[in-house]
């Protein structure tokens, strides 16, 4: 019986030699000095868990303030696996000594937060980490789950408004067009459409149907960013790092009383997550595109009924694929862009000020007079939003949707 | 004087203990964490009583002994393992000097020079000449005539005259500037409000602090992404991020951060940082607390009891002051001791170190380093019967 730090070890280079910390000269010898220590003391007998912890705690905080210095964008990448290497002794620490469940939970968390914040370090080891620990989770856990089944009767069944779409503002529809159709009527001219029965040999709706159970089993102790308030736009919108279970406890669930909204938004769960990539394809209408493959961002979007995108625009041709639950949205032309009223600021620079459900017509007079089409997406089906259309998104109940921006 | 350090200590800045003498690594929590001020031993060779400054970096510690034959002694990385530390021949005669991660500056009567801490060389990395007459203010690094000195390259940043720039205060990426009339001005990244001028935009010039205009200041500081200063009534402002509560306002991270510690240490599986509301109101606690994570305005700290602050340093999220009585006050990130009420527990509300008043000695100046605190005393005069 293979206990699970033979498991970890198994994962690591043999010895402290093989182990390596290369470095710029952007990370101060130091701190290398601190990482050699971690380093000798991950393959040393003679040493305490506490010391272990300590000193990758003190990579931790040092690289952490790092990654919160200037800019994300200009975030030095070696500061970011400097931190990734905290997080792999951190999670050699704690599970090298009989780990209690809680710890390997721990262990599990620390390994996304090097996948989250950190950069890719030893041939991704994080990620081939934190699949063993996953494994471990699992096996503590096949007990005991017989409340899952009342849960989902717990979620709320009422969808308030649903909105009745008129026939004339309706996005129109095209069942598995060819790769020409959609090219001519859709894609050259910027036009959008929902695409009928091209997602139907996903196995997230077929093989393995995403359902919160099957979000638990697959990642319901990994750590992802939820955003927290009605709308992006809002004073009281946050962000806030939550297990998968704690998300669905929270904000699908409504355990502990939560008013507040929380949305799985804008996540790149599947680089996360690699067993949920393999339950959804990329569509091929993308290869029409000028871009590589490797460049397409694909996205989660996971939360309750009511979660709202406010209107706003992107600077790429999008496949918004419904898999769960109904949204309602929205689309005006970028022609249209006079009458949607843009926020002035940089940061808000591709987002209305209008709530498209609500408009201040007195603020936003013009607002009434552009045109638009909208619809109800169902799962099963996919609507592209050309580069630069306006969208504004509602969901209707519990949704899990995926998106793909491409060029 | 005396100086006491606490804090951070993993290069056995403060302190060495044996191991590191014998050349060993030391991996004790209690020897890395020194929660306890602890009287720092200066260079034996030094035979004179007073040190008169200190200044420290992440790693390090510089200690600058100013009279007669002045010098400048290293300790923690790098240091040699003998007692008195690094004995930096280079700086004889220097006048101030300052410490970052990576260098070593110090300032001559006739020149300033860098020294790359990073590698051993014979030479400074960067120098220039200055000119000094012994009538004007003595130097105050990092100002310089006609400007100051960064902590990386290009070192010289040249500021304008009319600023009248009288001392000034750097983070990694923004600065703060007091000028000879008492006004303040800071520029650089202000992402977390650390600029005090109400937003959250980043200036690329010197801007004045309009909302102290007519206060003069006499003392400013700076933290990770904090800034604090002083006004000639002896009056705290402090400004920035607050999420280890540096401000020493009410602060939702280090309560979040506190509850976590609390139920992990209590056996609670706790998977998430975010607080349940239901916890919160099991306490007792109905009233509406205000938390503030960044205050983008100066705000008036009153550090009660009521008292006059002489002088404040910071550290990257921790802040320290000093008052006219002689106590010492630290508040924010306290995870290595660096607060020094002997626990390793950030506090969003200051704190009187009580040591100092234990041991009878009156805090006379406070400087930071990174994750540590020194605070420089002499002995309290004691009351005739």
């Amino acid at each position: 019986m293979t206990t699970l730090w033979s498991k970890i070890s198994a994962a690591l280079p043999l010895n402290e030699e093989q182990f390596p910390l290369q470095f710029s000269d952007k990370v101060e010898s130091s701190v290398v000095e601190m990482l050699k220590r971690c380093r000798q003391q991950l393959y040393s007998d003679a040493t305490s868990g506490t010391s272990r912890m300590l000193n990758a705690q003190i990579i931790l905080d040092f690289s952490w303030e790092k990654l919160n210095t200037g800019t994300w964008r200009h975030v030095d990448k070696e500061w970011r696996r400097v931190y990734s290497y905290g997080c792999l002794f951190k999670v050699a620490a704690l599970c090298r000594e009989d780990p209690s469940a809680d710890e390997v939970l721990q262990a599990v968390r620390t390994c996304d937060m090097g996948l989250l914040m950190g950069a890719a370090i030893m041939d991704n080891i994080l990620q081939v980490i934190v699949r063993i620990l996953q494994r471990e989770v699992r096996e503590s856990t096949k007990e005991g789950d017989e409340s899952e089944h009342a849960e989902v009767k717990r979620i709320k069944i009422e969808c308030p408004h649903v909105p009745v779409i008129k026939e004339e503002l309706a996005v129109p529809r095209m069942k598995c067009p060819s790769l020409e159709s959609f090219n001519t009527n859709c894609l050259l001219p910027l036009k959008p459409v929902i695409l009928e029965g091209i997602i139907d040999h996903w196995p997230a709706l077929n093989q393995h149907p995403w359902s919160i159970e099957y979000l638990r089993s697959v990642a319901g102790c990994r750590t992802v960013p939820v955003e927290v308030g009605s709308r992006y736009t809002d004073e009281e919108w946050s962000q806030q790092l939550l297990t998968v279970n704690g998300f669905i406890d929270r904000y699908i669930l409504n355990k502990d009383g939560e008013e507040a909204l929380g949305y799985l938004a804008q996540h790149q769960l599947f680089d996360q997550i690699p067993e949920l990539k393999e339950d959804i394809r990329l569509p091929d209408y993308c290869c029409l595109g000028e871009g590589d493959e490797d460049d397409i961002t694909v996205n989660a979007w996971f939360g309750p009924g009511g979660t709202v995108s406010p209107l706003h625009q992107d600077p790429q041709q999008n496949f918004l694929a419904q898999v769960v639950g109904s949204k309602y949205i929205r689309l005006y032309s970028p022609e249209d862009t006079d009458k949607l009223y843009p926020h002035q600021s940089q940061l808000l620079h591709n987002t209305s000020q209008v709530e498209v459900e609500n408009p201040d017509t007195e603020r936003f007079p013009e607002f009434a007079k552009a045109p638009y089409l909208e619809c109800v997406l169902k799962p099963g089906e996919v609507l592209f939003i050309p580069v630069r259309h306006w969208h504004y998104v509602r969901s209707l109940e519990l949704s899990f949707s995926v998106s793909f921006w491409w060029s | 004087m005396r100086w006491f350090g606490f804090g951070f200590n993993a290069f056995g800045q403060i302190y060495v203990h044996e191991k590191l003498m014998k050349g060993e690594c030391s991996n004790s929590v209690n020897e890395v964490k020194v929660i306890s001020p602890t009287e720092l031993t200066l260079a034996n060779h030094v035979d004179r009583s007073d040190c008169c400054q200190i200044r420290a970096s992440w790693s390090r510690r510089a200690s600058l002994h100013l009279d007669g034959d002045s010098c400048v002694c290293l300790e923690g990385f790098g240091a040699s393992s003998a007692s008195c530390g690094i004995h930096v021949k280079e700086s004889r005669g220097c006048k101030d000097a300052s410490i970052s991660e990576s260098y070593l500056t110090l300032a001559f009567s006739d020149r300033i020079e860098s020294w790359d801490l990073q590698k051993e060389e014979k030479t400074p990395t960067w120098s220039m000449e200055i000119k000094t007459d012994n009538s004007g203010p003595p130097l105050n690094l990092p100002v310089v005539p006609g400007g100051y000195i960064a902590t990386k390259p290009p070192f010289y940043r040249s500021l304008s005259p009319h600023l009248k720039a009288k001392s000034l205060a750097l983070s990694a990426e923004h600065a703060i500037l007091l000028s000879a009339s008492g006004a303040v001005y800071t520029w650089g990244l202000g992402s977390h409000g650390q600029l005090g001028h109400g937003g959250l935009t980043s200036e690329e010039e010197p801007r004045a602090v309009e909302a102290l205009w007519g206060m003069p200041m006499s003392c400013v500081a700076t933290g990770g992404w904090h800034s604090v200063c002083i006004s000639d009534g002896g009056d705290l402002y402090v400004w920035g991020w607050n999420e280890s509560g540096q401000l020493g306002l009410p602060s939702r991270g280090l309560r979040k951060a506190l509850q976590e510690q609390h139920s992990q240490q209590a056996g609670i599986p706790c998977q998430d940082a975010s607080t349940s509301p239901a916890e919160e109101q099991q306490e007792g606690e109905k009233h509406e607390e205000v938390f503030i994570s960044i205050q983008a305005f100066p705000a008036l700290l009153d550090i009660t009891p009521s008292c006059e602050i002489r002088t404040v340093s910071c550290g990257s999220r921790h802040t320290a002051a000093v008052t006219t009585t002689g106590d010492l006050y630290t508040w924010g990130w306290g995870n290595y001791g660096q607060l020094g009420h002997q626990t390793l527990i950030s506090s969003d509300e200051p704190q009187r170190v009580e040591f100092f008043r234990e041991q009878q000695m009156r805090v006379v100046n406070v400087v930071c380093g990174m994750w540590n605190t020194f605070a420089a005393v002499v002995k309290e005069e004691v009351a005739c019967s």
